[in-house]
């Protein structure tokens, strides 16, 4: 107890001028923020639980993508057997097979009569048994139906059985199938594409519905537990409400785009070792504009989120104070997987349905460039505005501490 | 110096403070006193800028106080929290560089403190692993670690064992002997008679005595004790006094009409042998149950 004490600094003596300058060693608070959102980022990278779901999630990707690659690349070898009398048409199946799937081989067995192709197929030695019974070809397996063989064989037997005909008629098989395919189109971009970018826009619908949720969460509850200790309090009078509430929108957007572009990268460089690699490439110019909308979007979303927060007196009040965000997020992950015609192109200007269903329409080819520009200006201005009437609300709701705010009441509380 | 003026909270149809003024000097500990709901807690987070003003006016150094000078004080709410999950250390840099201290000061004036409360081993640890009062002590750490130009402690005290007390008390002067005002509240009187050079006492909203420990005292009733060597049942016959008690050969006073005292003691001396005749300097409890009542 005998620590000498140093004179306090100067900053607020007498003789300080009350200019922005500060004294030496101190920093004003206009950076405030940065602090603010450090603080949010070390506070999640250090916990336990979120590194644990982040490492596991992108494990869980990476397998996919992986069982996904494994699986496509991979040849099946069957084993037919058939008997002297079958054995044409089972060499033509072992010849046309690849074919007709790349991922199907077919070795023929040769076997004496019924009863010894019974006995392969029940010892396992061979997958099928291919005869004719009566005027109709038979494939018998043992106990399940092999479908990627069933499916190979039925378009080799209908190919030759095609051709057989053609030729007794004295003409060719190409001749008898001529006029009878049909061929997709579509007006606007190709059948590919739209497969492509449905697949996509539910990826990234989903991606955002689960950082708003899960993120929004995080900061309502780290704005509920400064509330709730009264750690505000010092807060406030350290550094101005908006500091504080920049801070934490600006830590948090910072991680769910971080964790977002981890997911999104792990799955691309996945997607790139599977078949769908010829993808990447088409999803990669989308993906950029995704990601524009997503930060704008999200930005707006979680400043209500700090208000939700803001609302409660203690952690149990957030859920039913976070209540109509939670509604809001959903409505706008299942409007982007609904929606459709006009209601999706008005939408799609609309914040914050806008922020997934613009970039699907990018994505789509439904869109122009400047249809984006015009979406992005009125999702960036609604931003803005939300953090303004949000900072509001936060700092007359932030020091109120008797029970649940509602809106209204968190608007017109004096300060 | 801290200048209270006038302060006026309603909330509702409830005036929780009530034109109340008074001043916290600089090198002085100001003790603020009152009951549950007098209006401490009120009146400081008024003081500090978390809760607004109604009517009145906080003045420093003889202009109106700006959330600039406020951030240069050192607050301690009346709610104790600080983060449960964060280490002790690493929330103590965060709030003095909140305050505007750099990350190097604010580490070395974090280890400072701390090593003075004997919590230097429990650095790293996170606070919610600390025992209650010893959480406390972090949260007191985190009041003064920025070298505040002002204190304003709501209830510094609770929840201190007497050797945290001593500590904490020692801390207080030595700010405060370094010129900067300190202003706190407490319930526990003796505590804040020992401590203090200044009370203000409030009751429902309003300060009903300021002053030091001597004057506050003066203001009460003026007593007497005389003990003589045979029963003093007598007393009850002077004039001018109030008998308060009588126990045999001893008697306790109080003086109604100026000077009545000398007769009490003149009649004594004639009665008999005079053992003692001394003042009774009234308790701070008593001044205060009494202007609080």
């Amino acid at each position: 107890m005998t620590t000498t004490l140093r004179t306090p600094p100067t900053p607020s003596s007498p003789s300080s001028p009350s200019t922005d300058a500060e004294a030496p060693g101190r920093t004003g608070t206009r950076s405030a923020w940065a602090l603010v959102a450090r603080r949010e980022v070390v506070v999640k990278l250090t916990d336990r639980s979120f590194v644990i779901g982040t490492v596991v999630t992108l494990v869980l990707i990476a397998g996919f993508m992986g069982w996904q690659a494994w699986d496509s690349g991979r040849t099946s070898t069957y084993t037919v057997a058939a008997t002297a009398s079958d054995r044409p048409m089972a060499d033509r199946l072992a010849k046309d097979a690849r074919g007709v799937d790349d991922t199907v081989a077919v070795e023929v067995d040769d076997v004496a009569d019924a009863g010894a192709a019974r006995a392969l197929l029940t010892e396992g030695d061979a997958d099928a048994w291919l005869h004719r019974d009566g005027g109709t070809w038979v494939l018998t397996t043992d106990s399940k139906e092999e479908s990627s063989l069933t499916r190979v064989t039925q378009e080799v037997v209908r190919q030759a059985a095609l051709e057989q005909q053609a030729s007794d008629l004295g003409t060719t098989a190409e001749q008898l199938q001529a006029g009878s395919t049909v061929r997709t189109s579509l007006l606007t971009g190709d059948a590919e594409k739209a497969g492509l970018a449905s697949g996509v826009a539910f990826a990234f619908a989903f991606l955002f519905y689960i950082a708003t949720l899960t993120f929004g969460i995080t900061l309502a509850n780290s704005v509920v537990e400064e509330k709730q200790s009264r750690i505000v309090e010092i807060i406030a009078t350290s550094i101005p409400v908006r500091q504080l509430l920049v801070g934490k929108i600006v830590g948090n957007s910072a991680l769910a785009i971080a964790q977002m572009v981890l997911y999104a990268g792990v799955g691309m460089v996945g997607l790139s070792l599977t078949p769908y690699s010829s993808y990447v490439t088409a999803v990669s110019g989308p993906v950029v504009w995704f990601l524009v909308f997503f930060v704008a979007g999200f930005v707006a979303l979680a400043a209500l989120w700090a208000v939700a927060g803001a609302l409660a007196s203690r952690t149990e009040e957030v859920q039913s104070t976070a209540t109509p965000m939670t509604m809001l997020v959903m409505a706008v992950f299942f409007g982007s997987l609904f929606l459709d015609g006009a209601a999706k192109v008005v939408l799609s200007y609309v914040p914050p349905f806008s922020a997934v269903l613009m970039p699907t329409r990018l994505l789509e080819g439904t869109a122009q460039w400047w249809e984006a520009v015009v979406a992005l200006a009125v999702l960036l201005a609604t931003a803005g505005l939300v953090v303004r009437v949000a900072e509001r609300l936060y700092r007359r709701s932030l020091l109120q501490t008797g029970g649940k705010l509602s809106m209204r009441q968190a608007w017109s509380a004096p300060e | 110096m801290l200048e209270i003026t006038d302060l006026t909270r309603r909330f509702g149809d409830v005036t929780a403070v009530d034109g109340v003024s008074f001043d916290v000097r600089g090198g002085l500990l100001t003790g603020f006193v009152g009951g549950n709901g007098a209006g401490k807690t009120t009146t400081m987070r008024m003081v500090m800028g978390v809760l607004g003003i109604d009517g009145g006016a906080v003045h420093w150094n003889g202009r109106p106080v700006t959330p600039r000078d406020q951030r240069g004080f050192g607050y301690m709410p009346e709610e104790r929290g600080l983060y449960p999950k964060q280490r002790v250390i690493d929330q103590l840099v965060y709030l003095a560089q909140l305050k505007g201290m750099t990350a190097a000061a604010a580490r070395a004036a974090a280890e400072e403190h701390l090593e003075r409360f004997g919590l230097a081993e429990r650095a790293t640890a996170r606070l919610q692993e600390l025992s209650l009062g010893n959480q406390q002590r972090v949260q007191v750490v985190a009041a003064l670690l920025h070298r505040p130009s002002a204190l304003v402690l709501d209830e510094p005290f609770s929840g201190l064992d007497p050797t945290a007390v001593d500590s904490m008390a020692d801390l207080l002067r030595e700010h405060a002997s370094t010129g900067v005002p300190v202003l706190f509240s407490s319930h526990q009187l003796d505590l804040v008679e020992k401590l203090c050079d200044r009370l203000v006492i409030l009751s429902r909203g309003r300060v009903v005595a300021v002053g030091d420990a001597d004057e506050l005292r003066s203001r009460g009733p003026v007593r007497f004790r005389v003990t003589l060597d045979r029963d003093a049942g007598w007393v009850r016959e002077v004039r001018g006094i109030h008998v308060v008690d009588v126990d045999g050969p001893s008697a306790l006073v109080e003086v109604l009409e100026e000077g009545a005292e000398q007769a009490v003691l003149r009649e004594a001396a004639e009665r008999g042998t005079v053992r003692e005749f001394t003042p009774v300097r009234p308790a701070l409890a008593d001044i205060y149950r009494e202007v609080a009542a």
